[in-house]
């Protein structure tokens, strides 16, 4: 799978949801628990530009898709948290996805 | 005409006292740790009116008219006031009254700019026979996902950032449009502070030492004017905040039977390359 942007969740935690600082059109994307069942995304570009009906994928462990979905006008993208450990994908264009682990979602 | 800062300041040249009175500008702080959030989270707030190159004294506020947050989801407005509390700051020369505030991670969620006003009461500054107050703005981002830094708030009077004032590079330059009732304000005096007495937010409280010395006491507060256009540009020499204030450009020019001053406050954070 690739996920140029997700190889920094590795070494740290906050930096791994950014990967805009050497792009002119980078990929921000961050969740967060909106309650105790539902986890809320929001997704854009350092240039500004929408990101609109890109897709998000929320994955297991094995990155089995266990949630598909689009980014809404309003960019952002909600979900029931599954049980367990799982990763949310934004799919931002080539060279753009972003992965944000669950351990790293809080409210 | 002379305005009343400035003719307090030509007065002012009489006593050794008086003259470092002069060479030393008020501004309302509006502060955060960061202005340019990775991510999302708690902000914690100091709002003190003081000296800030000289880091003394510290004036004593009363409660602010308002305190607004500007989301970057939809340009929401959301009241403050009730995160406000007193504190007593402490200055290398007194202590008195200032706010703080914490403001929740969940209202700093959205990416993008999230813009901070805030309307202090006006303030009475009896050597100079004149109330002053300082509308003030703060733009914090968070994600580095650009939105509405640039936008106008409605406010009587205002510093419309033309450059990003959470993305500064030490040495650059600072663009900013002056502005009264909406509309560009040419030559309008302007008056230019580095915090030299960082804020101390464990001990409320200014540094007492300060990062740099003046060579002569008219380095305190540079002062500067806008353009024909209402336009003014500062230097960023280096990192740390930067207050850009506009004198005296209210139309509402008395309170409570003396001059009123409504100046214009906007805050920039300057980082090093590094």
């Amino acid at each position: 799978m690739k996920r140029l942007c997700s190889a920094p969740r590795l070494a740290t935690v906050a930096a791994l949801l950014f990967c805009q600082a050497a792009l002119a059109h980078g990929p921000v994307f961050d969740c967060y628990f909106e309650d105790t069942s539902e986890v809320k995304c929001e997704a854009g570009f350092t240039d500004g530009s929408s990101a609109a009906g890109r897709k998000i994928r929320v994955q297991d462990a094995s990155n089995k898709v266990l949630i598909e979905g689009v980014v809404s006008q309003d960019n952002t993208f909600a979900f029931e948290p599954p049980a367990g450990s799982y990763s949310v994908l934004f799919l931002g264009g080539d060279g753009h996805d972003v992965t944000l682990q669950s351990s790293d979602i809080s409210r | 005409m002379m305005k009343p800062h400035t003719l307090f300041k030509a007065l002012a040249t009489v006593t050794l006292s008086t003259l470092a009175c002069a060479a030393q500008a008020h501004f309302q702080i509006l502060y955060v740790e960061d202005t340019a959030l990775p991510r999302a989270q708690e902000l914690e707030f100091a709002a003190v009116f003081t000296h800030p190159f000289v880091g003394s004294p510290t004036m004593a506020m009363e409660k602010p008219r308002a305190f607004t947050h500007i989301s970057s989801h939809n340009g929401d407005k959301t009241d403050l006031l009730k995160y406000l509390r007193p504190v007593e700051w402490h200055s290398r020369e007194n202590k008195a009254t200032a706010y703080r505030a914490t403001i929740p991670r969940d209202m700093m969620r959205s990416l993008g700019d999230h813009i901070f006003v805030m309307e202090p009461e006006p303030y009475l500054e009896e050597e100079e026979g004149l109330y002053i107050q300082q509308f003030t703005k703060l733009i914090v981002n968070v994600g580095g996902v650009p939105g509405q830094w640039s936008d106008t708030q409605d406010l009587p009077v205002e510093i419309q950032p033309l450059s990003k004032p959470y993305a500064n590079w030490t040495g650059g330059v600072f663009r900013a449009r002056v502005l009264a009732d909406g509309k560009p304000v040419p030559f309008a005096q302007v008056e230019v502070e580095y915090v030299n007495h960082p804020l101390d937010m464990t001990r409320n409280a200014l540094a007492e030492k300060g990062q740099v010395t003046a060579p002569q006491a008219s380095f305190n507060t540079l002062s500067t004017y806008s353009d024909s256009d209402g336009v003014v540009t500062i230097g960023l020499p280096r990192a740390g905040w930067w207050g850009i204030a506009a004198l005296n450009i209210g139309a509402t020019k008395t309170y409570k039977g003396k001059p009123l001053s409504q100046d214009a406050v906007l805050w920039v954070q300057a980082r090093d390359m590094k």
